[in-house]
């Protein structure tokens, strides 16, 4: 972990290599979102989990998406992953609407999810793991084979790159790594493949303090490489330090969108606290 | 010590069964005073070997995927019935292929309840097993089906489980190369790196962009295949079906495949070891026949090996995945 921070500094952005992904106004503003949330619901039989969202997020940016446990945080990231789609509501990626819900759609985008507890198979080893979903080939005799050397090559050089134990053997099941190990590895996963945007849901979860402020610092570092950065957190006082924009969602709803700038962590604390009870007018940035 | 242990483990899951085939070949060996190992006891077990592994081969594939086909043994019936059946009329060329193509399709109704509808693989394949074991016998109705000699001297019959090639039985020749080319998908195409992920964590391989329905679906289809491929092979050297070909092969093939290192959990499998596992269990039959004791000891036998071999494999997993 400790190597993700110096380490990214040397990895392009996709959004900053091809220079063509959305608009950045002079002074870092985003004036086209990048993934716009239009009207969104979503429910498990009478359950409703979301209601009525409407939320852009623009490139360049690093957004705090806050809210207590059941608040619809998770279910919002993963109709944006590709994971569910929504019961109604529109979903559109740089502006094009999406129409097919896949994780595989949402990877091939640009868009990596670093999730609490999926991610990894632990049955597979370190490199299967890496590049699982897109696993490099080889054509014998025009079919497809795994490239096994650039499986371990590539996957080594993350391992070590981002300071995993040394001893961690590219091989191994990655059912034998630490859960901050784990972690790190599906951070480090996500930075070195390029992408437009990065969710990471409590990522600092099984992390040190000193891992969770390398990983605030990486967060910041990929937001000034041009690339959208969701953060998803209980932790108020922790985002409100990095964000741009803090998102509060409660009992499915948005109850707060608004600039760092405009509210003080304690206020938004007290809003997350006592419920939202207050119509969002006022309290909304856009 | 232990270290070395949890890397073989590991590494090499079918490691356990190939140390059970070498002791279990010298006891067999020395308590039958060789007749055990004589050319023709090797040729028979041989065949009954192949025959059971690419069924098991196929519930290898299955139990990969973290799911569980027990309706084989009623495919190679079906397929069986279907090969026989049809041979006299149709010729054996067109005949095996119906018999594929009736595999297939029962792989097909295993996968849409299994990955489309959701239903689980133990209630789906217990429905399909009995459907077409209901279908044999109906079909058969008390009569049976036997190769005529005029169908015995087609090359198909004979390239399929009837004939031999330098003294080996074809069916031997098909099962090593439907190991190759599983191993190398399963080990060594981004496929077989999908379906490995799903069976260790179907969720998590979807996440990652992983067509998790497919593979579900895919696995089915090809279980079918195997075993209506291991119907018509053991049906060809037997030149005889009737009702009750392939009862109880299921479990057969799925004691072989556990014998052989595959996870009943899913995403962990050694098609080698599920290769050596079937030789194990038709091992052991040969020698209680050597031996004259009633058959129905080997099933006693069989019970005993798959909760051995079960507890062995958890312990040594565990050893394996200790930090």
């Amino acid at each position: 972990m400790d190597k993700i921070v110096s380490r990214l500094a040397a990895v392009p952005a996709k959004s900053m290599m091809t220079g063509m992904d959305g608009e950045i106004r002079e002074g870092g503003s985003p004036k086209t979102p990048l993934i716009s949330i239009r009207n969104v619901s979503l429910s498990y039989g009478n359950f409703r989990a979301l209601t009525d969202v409407s939320v852009d997020f623009y490139q360049g940016e690093l957004v705090g998406l806050v809210g207590d446990n059941g608040a619809g945080k998770t279910t919002l990231i993963r109709i944006i992953s590709g994971i569910i789609p929504p019961t109604s509501g529109e979903v559109y990626f740089d502006g094009e609407k999406i129409t097919k819900f896949h994780p595989k759609k949402a990877i091939d985008l640009g868009l990596e999810c670093i999730q609490q507890t999926i991610g990894l198979c632990d049955n597979l080893s370190v490199g299967r793991n890496y590049f699982l979903g897109r696993e490099p080939i080889r054509r014998i005799f025009g079919l497809p084979f795994l490239d096994k050397k650039k499986i371990k090559e590539a996957s080594a050089k993350v391992v070590h790159d981002f300071g995993l134990r040394d001893s961690v053997d590219v091989d191994d099941e990655i059912a034998l790594l630490s859960g901050g190990e784990k972690q790190t590895f599906k951070i480090a996963r996500a930075v070195t493949f390029r992408n437009r945007v990065i969710i990471m849901d409590e990522p600092t979860n099984h992390l040190s303090v000193r891992e969770r402020a390398h990983v605030n610092e990486l967060a910041l570092q990929l937001k000034q490489q041009g690339l959208l950065v969701i953060y998803i957190t209980h932790d108020i006082f922790q985002i409100h330090r990095i964000a741009d924009r803090i998102v509060i969602l409660e009992n499915g709803r948005k109850v707060t969108d608004v600039p760092r700038e405009a509210m003080s962590s304690e206020a938004l604390e007290g809003i997350i606290r006592d419920g939202a009870g207050t119509p969002l007018k006022g309290r909304s940035a856009s | 010590m232990r270290a070395a242990i949890a890397n073989l483990v590991r590494r090499h899951p079918e490691a356990i069964t190939i140390t059970l085939v070498v002791l279990i070949s010298l006891t067999f060996a020395i308590a039958t005073g060789g007749s055990w190992l004589s050319v023709g006891n090797l040729q028979s077990l041989s065949q009954l070997t192949a025959v059971l592994a690419i069924m098991a081969f196929g519930e290898a594939i299955v139990i990969a995927t973290g799911q569980i086909d027990i309706s084989v043994g009623s495919v190679s019936g079906i397929a069986a019935l279907t090969f026989l059946g049809l041979a006299p009329g149709v010729g054996c060329g067109l005949a095996l292929l119906a018999a594929l193509v009736s595999g297939s399709l029962i792989g097909v109704i295993n996968g849409v309840f299994v990955a489309l509808v959701g239903i689980p693989s133990l209630l789906v394949t217990l429905g399909t097993l009995f459907l077409f074991q209901g279908i044999g016998y109906a079909v058969t109705s008390g009569f049976s089906f036997a190769a005529s000699t005029l169908v015995r001297k087609q090359f198909t019959y004979n390239a399929f489980g009837g004939g031999t090639a330098a003294e080996i039985n074809t069916g031997v020749i098909w099962a090593l190369i439907i190991l190759v080319v599983l191993q190398l998908v399963v080990f060594e195409t981004p496929i077989g790196n999908r379906l490995l992920a799903v069976g260790g964590d179907a969720v998590s391989s979807f996440s990652r962009g992983v067509n998790v329905t497919r593979i579900k679906f895919g696995v089915f289809v090809i279980s079918g295949v195997l075993a209506a491929l291991s119907g018509v092979l053991d049906s060809a050297f037997i030149g005889y079906a009737d009702g009750s070909f392939g009862v109880s092969m299921e479990l057969s093939a799925i004691a072989a495949a556990v014998l052989g290192g595959c996870h009943l959990a899913g995403g962990r499998i050694s098609l080698v070891g599920t290769l050596l596992g079937a030789f194990i269990l038709r091992g052991i039959q040969s020698f209680l026949i050597i031996l004259g004791v009633q058959p129905q000891w080997y099933v006693l036998a069989v019970g005993l090996i798959v909760v051995l071999t079960s507890l062995v494999d958890r312990t040594l997993t565990k050893l394996a995945l200790k930090r």
